[in-house]
This record gives structure tokens, sequence and C-alpha cells, in this order.
């Protein structure tokens, strides 16, 4: 196993980001020098971290990437990450996870915009909130995440899970606007409230334990159905574009 | 003073009669002399193919279309990233790029002159601001005229000098170069949510077919004795069927002008389908590429497409709608008030879909059966049936049976049995394929007085120099040379200057927008005519005075200016 620590160095200007895609399991097993852009300059890894690395590994599955310290500003941490595990004490900046393919990535804070986009497997778990566009594909895009699980133990942003293709994204608390915009595939999950979902839904599946506001009325309702002992309406759509995706709510309004 | 001299080339150039001779090409300030001094500087062909510099008389590059191309479809900038370097600013995009991706990939293909097909006049400034930042092609832009209020009235009302008189005041002030008509009223019917089918119906409100505005508009541009013909995106583009269409309205063309055609059709394989639907979709290419021949007043482009992502615009509204209808992707739709319209939506060309390959077959078809080089122009319509960037492999296609019937294996099987492309055994050769690309170009866009499309003394040295001995190599065999030579020139040169060296530009750019400006008496003066004035004042959202485009728009420019017979 091996082990690094990742510490953030006290920053004079903290604001600006850092652009840290090279923070995967996989770069550390190469020993190549690791840089990160911060604005437009180029530097070293231990410029902008103090690190420390422990053991050994020959296999990214045997790297452990913990970052503490102010890594709101930090971006891409994890992106294209195939095995191992990321374990952000703090908040992450955006885009962390991007074409995340495998491994675990732990934020015990909050997460900026843009979390696990267009993941296609692995599992991202974040204690605190996620920004916009979590779990989503890229603007403009077709198809965004395609596999694994996304996890949020706090609310997230407008369009959670975005162009959903696969895979399962799981909300504990409420998401914000248009959440399940254009999903394909794969399963929604949000345990609070939301507003206008699945909007332009062509199949795939979700459902929401609070209310919907807004729903869309291009949603045909099929019945009722129980979960968890309770009665839930099931609806499925979006019938504006022929869609066959179903979306249950557990409770919904409409506008005026 | 600069000179340079170009020697050991091995020089194609169709409109001075040159084929394949072994020369040098003397080029001092800018201009094609006799010869140059001692101390000009020297470039060695070594006997490479060399070209007067390739023209695009039909592609989307700037303007409203193409930047709203590039708005709704945001990760087509996830392709084609560059980073700055040297003179060369950071660029990205495939099919839409950025303004600089379109002239660095331009002109390390060899090309110096680029016609942006469909301006709208309203928005013409849009297009100026992005020509400044295309910086090494010469540019200019086809004026739209399909749909406009003030002169669907004066056909209807007979009066074809009025039509022209109307023509040479908006193309003065818009600074356009030549007359555009995109699906003839059929852009304007779309604006009430109908469209034409057919060149005999009526346009709704103004009584007008769209075969009588093509053969008014037709007499109108000769009567303004405009460089250019007419520029025509025939009716029902894209639907099957639409041959019998097309060759109506290349039917209705006289001939009326002794230098050059009196229509350019363009991106004609979108016009060349047969069939009753889409299940029984097959080419005509054969009837429509006989009467071309029939008819030497027509010009046509080929509109080619290839396989793969692109994304289609066109002024042709209710056209995109219906592509729209068939594949359910993102579209948008545009009215531009008194003028015409637009449509936009990104699309994939599939070599297994039935339909697609028909439609790649066509268009070489019409390229290889159209028996004149001179009247059948190599082109993608681009981006819409294929990003420019895919041109060496079209020119490779038109010179190889053997590229040809490789690529034709793998697209989906009943395309035999729908298209004539197996049967044909035609290979271009060298000199045809100069004359698609860049001499047939200066004809038909009526700009080889001014110097484009040759390297006879006095011309433009725009030159381009491709790494290929055209001498030795065997095109029809050797077909990745083709494209490898025509995707990369060892130098590409504009007005004297080296712009681009193995694919890498080498200067700022500072281009020309040619522009025309018809010379028309006071009695037709559009400026002082009550009605013409009132459509400004009821209806556009802009006052006449603050419509034309203001000179601090262009930078280097030319007017032509032309003696209107009004
Ligand atoms: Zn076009």
């Amino acid at each position: 196993m091996m082990r690094v620590s990742l510490a953030v160095r006290p920053r004079k200007k903290p604001t600006i980001p850092i652009e840290a895609e090279t923070i995967t399991p996989a770069s550390f097993l190469e020993g190549a020098e690791i840089q990160v852009w911060r604005g437009n300059r180029e530097l070293p890894l231990d410029e902008v971290f103090a690190v420390t690395i422990e053991g050994a590994a020959d296999r990214p599955e045997d790297v452990e990437i913990v970052l503490s310290g102010d890594t709101s500003r930090m971006k891409r941490v994890g992106e294209y990450m195939d095995a191992g595990r990321i374990v952000i004490d703090g908040d992450i900046g955006m885009h962390c996870g991007n074409f995340m393919s495998g491994g675990v990535i732990e934020i015990g804070g909050n997460a900026d915009g843009w979390l696990g986009r267009e993941m296609q497997g692995g599992t991202i778990i974040c204690r605190g909130n996620a920004a916009d566009y979590c779990a989503a594909g890229y603007r403009g895009g077709r198809k965004g995440m395609t596999g694994g699980t996304v996890e949020i133990f706090g609310n997230a942003g407008d369009f959670a899970a975005e162009n959903l293709a696969g895979g399962t994204v799981i909300i504990h608390g409420n998401a914000g606007d248009m959440a399940g915009v254009e999903l394909h595939d794969g399963t929604l999950i949000i345990k609070g409230d939301c507003r206008r979902p699945c909007g332009n839904m062509s199949g795939g599946v979700c459902v929401i334990y609070g209310i919907a506001y807004d729903m869309l009325p291009t949603f045909r309702k099929m019945g009722t159905e129980i979960r968890d002992g309770r009665e839930f309406l099931s609806f499925t759509g979006d019938i504006a574009n022929r869609g066959k995706g179903n979306l249950i709510v557990k409770d919904c309004t409409y506008q005026d | 003073m600069s000179e340079i001299l170009i020697k050991n080339a091995y020089v194609i150039d169709p409109i001075s009669g040159v084929n394949g001779e072994t020369m040098d090409i003397a080029i001092r300030d800018g201009r094609i002399v006799e010869d140059v001094g001692g101390g000009a500087e020297v470039i060695d062909a070594r006997g490479a193919l060399t070209l007067p510099g390739g023209i695009d008389s039909h592609t989307h590059i700037c303007g409203t279309k193409v930047n709203f191309g590039r708005y709704m479809s945001p990760e087509d900038m996830r392709a084609g990233r560059t980073a700055r370097h040297g003179y060369m600013h950071a660029t990205s995009g495939y099919s839409v790029p950025t303004t600089y991706g379109n002239s660095y990939r331009y002109s390390r293909m060899g090309y110096t002159t680029l016609l942006e097909g469909a301006m709208a006049p309203l928005e013409a400034r849009h297009t100026h601001e992005e020509f400044l930042y295309t910086p090494l092609q010469d540019t200019m832009a086809n004026a739209l005229f399909d749909g406009n209020w003030s002169i669907l009235e004066a056909i209807r009302d007979g009066d074809t000098k009025r039509v022209a008189a109307i023509i040479g005041w908006f193309l003065t002030a818009v600074k356009g170069f030549a007359v555009k008509l995109t699906n003839p009223g059929g852009t304007e019917a779309w604006g009430w949510g109908k469209d034409v089918t057919c060149i005999h119906n009526p346009v709704p409100n103004f009584e007008v077919s769209p075969s009588e505005i093509i053969t008014a508009v037709v007499k109108a541009n000769e009567m303004l004795r405009l460089p250019h013909s007419v520029h025509l995106h025939c009716n029902n583009l894209g639907k099957p069927g639409n041959y019998t269409c097309t060759m109506g309205t290349l039917g209705l063309i006289p001939d009326l002008n002794k230098k050059r055609q009196t229509l350019y059709a363009t991106h004609v394989q979108f016009h060349s389908y047969g069939g009753s639907g889409w299940s029984d979709f097959c080419s005509k290419s054969e009837p429509v590429a006989n009467v071309v021949n029939m008819r030497p007043q027509i010009v046509i482009d080929m509109g080619q497409v290839m396989f793969g992502k692109t994304t289609t615009m066109t002024a042709d509204g209710p056209m995109e709608f219906n592509l729209y209808r068939l594949h359910h992707d993102k579209w948008s739709n545009h009215d531009v008030e008194l003028e015409t319209g637009s449509g936009i939506i990104p699309v994939l060309y599939r070599r297994k879909n039935l339909v697609n390959a028909v439609m790649w077959a066509i268009g070489l078809e019409l390229g290889l059966l159209v028996k004149d080089p001179w009247q059948c122009i190599m082109a993608t319509d681009n981006p819409n049936g294929a990003p420019f960037v895919r041109y060496p492999e079209v020119i490779a296609l038109l010179m190889s049976k053997k590229y040809r019937d490789e690529e034709f294996a793998t697209v989906h099987p009943d395309t035999e049995s729908r298209v004539p492309l197996p049967a044909i055994e035609r290979e271009m050769d060298w000199y045809e394929i100069a004359v698609m690309t860049r001499a047939a170009q200066a004809k038909a866009l009526g700009i080889v007085d001014i110097g484009k499309g040759h390297l006879g003394v006095g011309a433009e040295a725009d030159v381009a120099i491709y790494p290929v001995r055209a001498d030795e190599v065997d095109p029809a065999v050797d077909y990745r040379k083709v494209i490898e030579a025509f995707g990369k020139t060892e130098y590409t040169i504009k007005r004297g200057r080296v712009v681009s060296r193995r694919g890498e530009c080498l200067v700022d750019g500072n281009n020309t927008t040619i522009w025309v400006k018809p010379k028309i008496s006071e009695e037709y003066n559009m400026a002082n005519d009550p009605d013409f004035i009132a459509k400004f004042d009821r209806y556009y959202t802009v006052r006449m005075s603050n419509y034309p485009v203001q000179d601090e728009y262009l930078k280097r420019n030319l007017c032509i200016e032309t003696e209107a017979e009004l």
C-alpha cells in the first residue's frame, strides 16, 4: 500500500484556481515528476502541497491519496482516475472525478460544480453539498454520466444528473432546479425536494422522496406504487418528446 | 519592395493555359511579375506541384449562423484544440471552429480566398467583424435576397429594374459581394409556418413563385453587371424526389453572360435525390449532370458529404426543421425580419446509414459526371456536407477509382442498388483538380480580372506549393500521397508573403475584403424612394440611416464598382 498525503501549503492568493488533473492514484506509481497549473503557471506538485509518501505500490488499486487544507479551488482532482482511492478532508473545487472509471473519491466537505462529470465507473461520496451540474454531462454533449455511483449526503445544486445515461446518483438532501433533465438511462434518487425534474427525459428512472415542485405538465400519471410503506405517484415521460422515462414522486405541485 | 523567386516549380495554372511546366515564378510587392532582381528571396520548389492559391467559392465561416453553430454546440470545441504558438493564436473546434481555426486550417491547405456563402444583410456587421479575424484569406460574402419584401413586391409588380436597384442598394450598404437566393420564397413562407414545395408554388402574401423570383433576380443581377452570377440554393433541399425541381430550376436560366455562367447552383448533391420517400431514396445525379452538361450557362458545386460529425447551417429554415424531425436532436431556427431566416442542427453522417451513403455517392457522381470541370466545383458546403479539412479526401476520391471502391466496400450494402457510382470509371487528373479547386472558382466568381485564381503576370501572388511530384506520383494508385499533399502545403504564399510553411502559419495576416458597388443612376437610387424608406420606418428594427455597414468594419478592402444598366 502507498499512502500519499498532500497538505496544501499556505497560499498568497488562495483564490487563484489550481488545475490538478495530475492528482490520480496512477500518476504516483510512475515516479515521474507531477506538475500542476496555478493560473497560467505550471508548478511542481511540492510547491503547492507538502507531499508525504509512505509505503510503495505497483498498481493504482493500492494507492490512497489524502488531500488536506484549503482545497476548495483545486480543480479536476481525480480526472480519468481508474482505481485506488482519493480522500479529501475539506471542500473540493470544480470537476472533481471527471471521466472517472474506477476507484473511490471521498469528499469530507462540499464539492464545487461538475462533480463526477461524464463519469463512467467507480464511486464518489460527498459528505457535504454538491454544487450545480453534479454527475452531469458536458455543455452541449448528449451523454453525461454512464456508470458508477455518486452519493451526496447534503444538497445538490441545479441540473443534478443532467443527461444521465447510466449508473446511480443518490442525493440525500434536496436537489435544485432541473434535476435529471435529459435523463436517458440509469437511476436518480433524491431523498428531499427538487424543482422541475426530468425535463425531456427519454428513459431511466428518477425517484423523488420529497416534493417535486413545478412538475412539468408533460408527464403522464400512470398510477401509484408503495415504497418504504408510503404511497408514491408514478409518471411516464417526457411525452413532449416521446420519452419513456419513469418519474416517481412522493408529492408534487404544478405551476398555476 | 519585397521580392520572391520560386524556382523549379511544377506549375499547373489552367487560366493561363499552363499544364505541368517546370518554371520559375517571380513575385514583387504582392504581384506576379516577369522577373526579379538578384536580391530576391529564393524558394526552391524542387519540382513540387505549384498551383494558384486555393479558392473556396461556397463556405460558411463567418457570421451569425456560424456563430450560432458554435454557441449551440459547445461540445464541438472539445476537438481541434491547439495552443498559442508563434504567430498562431489558440484555436478550437472541428465543424464550427474559431475564426483563427478556420483561417489557419485553410491556409495550411493552400487556400487564400474564401466566399462566405450566406450573409443575412441585416446581420452583415457580424460577418465583417469575423472576416477581420480570418486574416490569412481574402474574403467576400454572398448577401441573401431570397425573402426580401421589397424585392418580392417589385417582382410581383413586374419591375425588374426596381429589383436591380434594391439589390444594388443592399449590396452597397452591407458591403456584400454577390447575390444569394436560398430556397427562394421558402424561407419567407416559413416565417408564416409554411414552405414552398415546387418552383411554381406562390409565396404567401406576395403572390410570386420561386421561378419568378429566380428569373427576375438573374436578370437584375446582369443589369447590375456584377462580377458573380446569382448564387442559388434551390428549393426543396434534402427532400426525396427533389431532382425534378432542381432540373426545372436549371431549365429556367437563359445564357446572359459571355464571361461566366449565368447561374451558380450550390451544393447540388443535396438537390439530386430520387424516390418518393426515404424507403426508395436514390441518386438522380445522372439526369442532373446531364442538364448541366447541356447548359454551359450553369456552374454547380458538389456539396460533397463525408462520413463523420458536422454541423448543418443554412438560411433554409424550413429544411432544418425537417432535418430536426428526422434526428430529434438540438436545433435552432432564426427569422431575419424582412429578409430571410436560418436554421442550424448538428449531424452525424454514418457510412452504414443507407441515406447517408447515397448522399456521399451523389456528390462524387456529380463531380465525375459533369464533363467539364469548369462547371463543377469541389466543395462540401463547409461545414454542411463535411468540414473543409476533408477536402484532401474528396480530391483523392475524384482522382482514384481504387480509393472509391475501397470506400464503397465499407458503406451500407444496399447503396449499390441506389447509385451509379461503382460503374463510373473516370479518374480526374491534376489539371482537372486545379480547375475544380481554384481556377473554376475564380472564373465563376468573376475575380480573374482582379488577379485571382491564376499565376499570370499581374496576378495577385497567391501561390500554393504542395509536397508532391505530380509528374511522378500516380494519384489513381497512390491516393494516400494525394491526401497527404493537399492536407498541408510546403508553402502557402499570400499576396507575396509566405504565410504558411508545412502547416505553421508565419504571419499575423492582413486580408482584403472584396465587395461590390454598382453605380446606379439617381432615378433608381433607393435611398430616395418613399416606399423603400417606409419599409424601414414601418417594419425594420433599425432605421435606414443606421442600416449600412460603416467603413470602420472593413480594414483592408477592395471595392469593385460596376456600371449598372440603370
Ligand atoms: Zn451553403
